[in-house]
């Protein structure tokens, strides 16, 4: 390209970005190393910094160029990534963990990603012994490269509906796959469109139906979908095998560099993974005896998507805060006279929107912290004692903080964006591969509209429970919430609670109004459905707004639960966190203030006087610190700068 | 490309009901006369005109959208100037009109390397050249021997023009003005056109005369040489690279270094320098320039409703043919439920459904009330000017029509392009995975829609504007200043109640709800008023305040539009009773929904009580979803978006929506005609197929 001396000179109009920067940091007195250590901890800070310094000197991980390549070339810079990434873990002989923090830095989804996790995954625990040891070995020497194929053109949400069979051949003994019509045909499914040559296919498993007479034709019938392991392309010449059809499904909003695929089998042999499930002489079922509950291990998968939320989140904030401090736009209607433009960042518009979502990057770090603390910590007591109750409470909850806390990171990477205004939009500010990729997040892994459901029914049974069995113990902090909410209310007169509540003056007082207001609309919804008896449809989206605020008490109660139990962070820098969570919490509540006004848990004055100013003087408290805080995430430029 | 599939794959279908089925049936169990409709919101002249011109689109392969999808950055901009050559020479060819176009490029829905030439450049040189100026410049960019740009946009500065850095200085000497770049932030950005494909650009720099600035002034400056298109000596231009969306456009960069350009380069319609005195001749009525801004965001406020009706379209369609589990009340045996059928899809579509016909109604009154105004500003031109020094919102906003048509287009604007754009995500998560693909064909058109939320006045900056606007009004009712117009009536009405109350019956009286969403929209005013009056609170404390104020009354004006469209005499003759029956109920699922998500408002402004928002949400809103739901696919059909246009396998008209992903997939992907080396030490990455450089 060519280039003209006179604009290398050319210096950008004073102030300048980095002498800004170094303004909003000598004006906050929070200590940032704490900060960080308290969030992200010493051996997550030392490993960033070893895998980053591997990783930058590795040409094919620059991202210069990326963003203007064509699809083909984004898959192949992917495979080549992958590839490298392989050769690098065998090299310094990285963990798990540290493979993790590379393809975090990286940034990029692999096309080997589905050989890495749910192809392993399954292979080691939906197998039988000796199926495991032969087929988890070739995995981890990467003799196979794997896919995973679940969902189908027709069918997404609804698992059991997948139309793709597997039918028993008594006389071969084996399985037959086919898919029977063009909705069967597997979509979506990574790793499977280019890179794989084997899959774990998730098939309605046909045996012959034991009700039917034995004489004629045999009668198949469905035992539900099961998963079975497909060798799909030919291993030397990795072209697809006969009977088999897969390929790329084409371009996305995001995920280049991944090769979802689809595919149809016409009559493909196949392996029923655990194959102890068919007796290989007369093809009979035989129901699998019921394994170790699996609560602890979904729960701690929603642990990781609340985690990454935060991250993802507090990226985007990250990005706009920096950002919006240096930009400036406009003298001040209030001090025409000052010397300089203000900083974008001083302007309350611009505050509503960025501050609390740099809050709501906390609140979930909380939220996702005790989830794998009590993940941990009842593994142990599940196995040991079988005390599941708040194993399954956490579980139930975390269905509706999985959707409330990606919901919040993609409207909030969005809204962060656009807060940079027109820059927002170009591709200097690293959001939008961000912002594409991580827009599947609400969709994927149980649809957000989807799970909320479970969250709410959950909630209502628990209602049902303590409105039956008054004198109960409660064996957890949902229960007990309830309970105590109905014994005050059970009357069904103006909802009330226990004490007046002061949430412009009280922490714990904050906490309490969420907890009420919850109760409040859970007893609503148990009310209209148990009561009133209306019909389930109608009642979804009430369900919903439940779910979201149960989980909002929760991200609530846990920010207030961990803050105030922490005894290391310095005095002041505790204190800016404090105002994060009144921010995060009266923020939210403003949102809903109908809500909390209508159950009582609130007057009308505090939210009016919320509205005015209460938020207004948070947010100035907080805005000398902004720059230092985001800092504290430690977000390396590499990482940033895709 | 991919080889073909074998016969097997070729024979296979959805398996039942099909999705032609589906939508065959929706369309039979509603009687709304779609053409009827269709001609009601666009007259026959439009669609007939429509038709015609997709007809020759369709018939030439340059417009050909099969790869639009896979195609990288520099090779979409390439197939992005065919298409433009290709439509200019097209319109030469059958003499179309500006509006038959502008039709056209709607059709092919992508921007092109031409779009600033056709809309800002031309625009600019003819309201704000001199005949002299016309006959140097205009005349040849008719032709498009000139092509040109629109460069205001700087890297350190958008909204605040006045900020610009760019400098262009007087030299009496030889009667030129030089053109400089004193700062890196100085440089032009963002400005679509510029990267590429512009020999001219239309420059806005700061006009010094004798040491001191006289503000931003517009200058015609060349960039790029005639004959070989490299840029002139010390011009640095060049494209600003891949954004969210927007990558077929080449939006540039541009930098000076002491440039020179003739007197007759400075655009002197309004304002000028006197080559023999280097004196400033200052404009006679500065209101005229904003005629421009005030065009462009009523004409966004125009183009939102059908921007989201797209989109809406598209999942209303596919939510009706995708079918996943059985309903829960549902006996057994029964097929999967079409996912339409559930209320929390319904919930999330069909308000927006509701949303893009307001918009449009809001669009078309947002016309009428410009036209109104240009028509009286060129009476006023002919009698005298009547040089006035201040922008509109200086103006005394009751009694000039320019106050009201630029607050109204500011409010607007802001809401609209909101609504849409976020409207467009909604629609698109609505299609749950699927969703996600770029043959949803909402990606795409969202990503390239975005910008309109932060240009042409960023949609949180505006709102200060407007609100400075009711503020004014207030103070002037107050005062008993004020004159008749629309804003005056509704705060002189409120005070008159304050003390009476309000007492709307929004759940049964459609012109009460319009009062309840007026009442609201007062009582706002008055209390920033107070803030910022009485009690001196600093104007930054209030943006947030201003940013509601505003808001609602852009959803005040959307639901009074809506609701005075269907009282209008011409909407009762065009459409038959059931058709106006089920278009209010649109109105009524609007105006409750918007209703509903600000419900603290219209409590703590006593427009209704607690107990009516409660009823709202759960009867109410619940009754207008169950009636509306027949009529859904009807309803979008009635926009009559050809399938071309959409480009979207979900949203297809026939409801093949399965066979055309996997058309789509298997046969237009040229991913598919790889074949790779999978294992990880092997330095092989494509065995077979093109193999790309990186």
């Amino acid at each position: 390209m060519a280039q003209n001396s006179w604009v290398d000179q050319l210096k950008p109009s004073l102030p300048d970005g980095p002498s800004t920067l170094a303004h909003e940091r000598g004006g906050s007195s929070i200590d940032v190393d704490a900060f960080a250590q308290h969030v992200l901890g010493g051996e997550y800070l030392q490993r960033q910094q070893q895998v980053l310094e591997i990783l930058q000197k590795e040409k094919v991980f620059s991202k210069e160029k990326q963003a203007n390549l064509s699809r083909p070339e984004r898959y192949m810079l992917g495979l080549a990534r992958g590839k490298r990434m392989r050769q690098l873990q065998d090299k310094h002989g990285w963990s798990d963990d540290d493979h993790e923090m590379a393809k975090y830095l990286v940034d990029e989804i692999s096309p080997f990603q589905l050989q890495n996790t749910m192809f392993r995954q399954t292979l080691r625990e939906q197998t039988d012994e000796a199926q495991r040891a032969y087929w988890l070995r070739r995995c981890e020497d990467w003799d196979i490269v794997g896919a995973y194929a679940q969902t189908e053109l027709g069918h997404g949400s609804n698992v059991q509906g997948v139309e793709t069979t597997a039918t028993w051949d008594q006389s071969t003994k084996e399985f037959v796959i086919h898919s029977p019509t063009l909705t069967a045909s597997k979509w979506w499914n990574g790793t499977l469109g280019k890179t794989a040559n084997h899959a774990v296919v998730i098939a309605q498993l046909m045996l012959p139906d034991p009700s039917a007479p034995t004489t004629g034709k045999t009668r198949f019938k469905s035992f539900g979908p099961h998963p079975f392991i497909v060798q799909v392309r030919d291993m030397k010449s990795h072209l697809p095998l006969e009977g088999v059809v897969v390929g790329d499904i084409g371009a996305k909003f995001g995920y280049d560099s991944m090769d979802n695929a689809y595919m149809l089998m016409n009559q493909v042999s196949a392996l029923l993974a655990r194959y102890s499930a068919v007796d290989p002489e007369t093809g009979a079922y035989r129901a699998p005896e019921n394994r170790a509950v699996v609560y602890g291990s979904l729960t701690h998968a929603r642990k990781r998507i609340v985690m990454a939320a935060r991250l993802m989140l507090a990226r985007a904030v990250t990005v706009a805060i920096r950002y919006c401090a240096v930009r400036r736009q406009f003298k001040s209607k209030d001090n025409p006279g000052a010397e300089h433009e203000s900083s974008v960042l001083d302007y309350t518009t611009v505050q509503i929107r960025l501050f609390p979502l740099l809050a709501t990057g906390f609140a979930l770090h909380y939220s996702g912290k005790v989830m794998g603390e009590v993940y941990d910590r009842t593994r142990s007591a599940v196995e040991e004692e079988g005390n599941l109750s708040n194993l399954i409470d956490l579980h139930s909850l975390s269905s509706g903080l999985k959707s409330l806390s990606t919901e919040l990171a993609t409207s909030g990477i969005e809204t962060a964006r656009r807060a940079m205004g027109g820059h927002g939009f170009g591709g200097e500010t690293g959001l939008i591969g961000l912002s594409r990729d991580y827009l599947s997040k609400p969709t994927v892994e149980g649809d957000n509209w989807m799970i909320t459901q479970q969250m709410a029914r959950y909630l209502l049974k628990k209602a049902k429970l303590i409105v039956s069995q008054p004198g109960l113990k409660p064996s957890n902090r949902t229960e007990s919430t309830l309970a105590q909410y109905w014994q005050i209310n059970c009357d069904k007169k103006l909802p009330r609670t226990s004490r007046p509540l002061d949430v412009l003056n009280s922490d714990s007082d904050i906490v309490a109004a969420f907890e009420h207001r919850s109760s409040f609309l859970t007893f609503q919804a148990y009310e209209a459905s148990e009561v009133h008896g209306k019909g389930y449809d109608k009642l979804m989206i009430r369900l919903h707004d439940l779910s979201n605020a149960q989980s909002e008490a929760i991200l609530v109660y846990n920010f207030y639960d961990q803050l105030s139990a922490d005894t290391k962070l310095p005095f002041s820098t505790k204190q800016v966190i404090w105002k994060l969570f009144r921010l995060f919490a009266l923020f939210t509540m403003s949102k809903h203030s109908r809500d909390f006004e209508r159950s009582g848990a609130v007057p009308k004055r505090d939210l009016d006087a919320l509205a005015d100013d209460h938020l207004v003087d948070i947010m100035a408290s907080i805005r000398p610190h902004a720059v230092s805080i985001v800092d504290s995430w430690k977000f390396p430029d590499y990482l940033l700068n895709r | 490309m991919p080889a073909p599939n074998p016969d097997w794959v070729k024979a296979l279908k959805p398996s039942g009901p099909q999705g032609s089925e589906l939508l065959e049936q929706e369309r039979a169990r509603s009687d709304l006369n779609v053409d009827q409709l269709a001609t009601f919101l666009f007259t026959d002249e439009v669609l007939n005109r429509r038709a015609k011109i997709l007809e020759i689109l369709q018939s030439d392969p340059v417009f050909d959208k099969s790869q639009n999808y896979f195609r990288g950055r520099t090779e979409r901009l390439e197939a992005a100037l065919g298409r433009a050559k290709a439509l200019r020479q097209l319109s030469v060819k059958h003499q179309w009109s500006e509006e038959e176009y502008y039709a056209a490029n709607e059709l092919i829905s992508e921007p092109t390397p031409y779009g600033l030439h056709d809309a800002m450049f031309l625009k600019t040189l003819k309201e704000q050249g001199t005949p002299q100026q016309h006959e140097l410049f205009l005349k040849r960019a008719e032709k498009y021997e000139i092509i040109g740009c629109y460069a205001q946009t700087e890297l350190g500065h958008g909204s605040n023009v006045r900020g610009l850095e760019t400098t262009a200085t007087w030299n009496p000497e030889d009667k030129t003005f030089t053109l400089h770049s004193p700062h890196l932030t100085a440089s032009k950005w963002w400005i679509g056109s510029l990267g590429k494909a512009a020999n001219h650009a239309v420059v806005v720099a700061q006009l010094i005369l004798n040491g001191k600035s006289f503000g931003p002034h517009p200058f015609i400056v060349q960039i790029r040489d005639f004959k070989t298109h490299e840029a002139l000596p010390d011009i640095h231009v060049g494209d600003i690279g891949p954004k969210f969306g927007y990558n077929t456009m080449d939006n540039g960069f541009l930098l000076f270094n002491h440039v020179k350009v003739p007197h007759v380069n400075l655009l002197s319609r309004f304002s000028g320098v006197d080559p023999n005195t280097g004196k400033y001749l200052r404009p006679a009525n500065p209101a005229l320039i904003y005629g421009t801004l005030t065009f462009i965001r009523s004409s966004i406020v125009l183009q939102s409703g059908s921007v989201l009706a797209r989109g809406v379209t598209i999942a209303t369609r596919y939510c009706a043919v995708r079918r996943q589990f059985q309903d829960h009340d549902a006996e057994d045996g029964k097929g999967e439920n079409q996912v339409l059928n559930y209320t929390m899809v319904q919930h999330r579509i069909l308000p927006l459904l509701a949303a893009s016909y307001a918009l449009h109604f809001t669009g078309r009154a947002m016309f009428d009330i410009y036209n109104a105004n240009q028509k009286r500003m060129s009476q006023q031109r002919l009698t005298k000017d009547t040089n006035r020094g201040a922008g509109p919102e200086e103006l005394n906003p009751s009694s000039d029509l320019l106050a009201d048509l630029h607050a109204i287009s500011c409010a607007l604007k802001a809401f609209a392009s909101t609504t849409a754009a976020e409207g467009l995500e909604v629609c698109r998560r609505a299609c749950g995975g699927h969703g996600y693909s770029a043959f949803s064909g909402i990606g795409t058109w969202y990503a390239d829609y975005l910008p309109t939320v932060t240009w042409e006045g960023d949609n949180y900056m505006l709102t200060q504007q407007v609100s400075r606007y009711l503020l004014k009004a207030a103070r002037a009712v107050l005062s008993g200043k004020a004159p008749d117009n629309s804003i005056s009536q509704v705060l002189k009405e409120y005070i008159r109640r304050q003390d009476i109350g309000a007492a709307f019956d929004i759940l049964e009286n459609d012109e009460d709800l319009v009062h309840a969403f007026a009442w609201r929209v007062a009582y706002l005013t008055f209390e920033a008023l107070k803030h910022r009056d009485e009690e001196k609170r600093p104007w930054n404390d209030l943006l947030i305040d201003f940013w509601r104020l505003s808001t609602a009354y852009s959803q005040y004006l959307v639901v009074k539009y809506f609701y005075e469209a269907l009282q209008s005499e011409q909407t009762k003759a065009s459409l038959d009773a059931n058709t106006l029956a089920l278009i209010r109920k649109l109105f009524q699922l609007f105006a409750l929904h918007h209703l509903q998500s600000h419900a603290s408002e219209f409590f703590t402004s006593g427009a209704t009580t607690v107990r009516q928002i409660q009823l709202a949400r759960t009867k109410r809103t619940l009754a207008l979803l169950h009636e509306v739901r027949p009529h859904a696919v009807r309803l979008v059909d009635s926009w009559k978006f050809p399938d071309w246009q959409l480009d979207s396998s979900l949203g297809r008209y026939d409801g093949k929506v399965y066979e055309d992903m996997f058309h789509r997939a298997s046969q237009e992907n040229l991913l598919n005609d790889v074949v790779i080396d999978p294992y990880p030490d092997s330095p092989v990455l494509f065995r077979k197929g093109p193999k790309p450089k990186l």
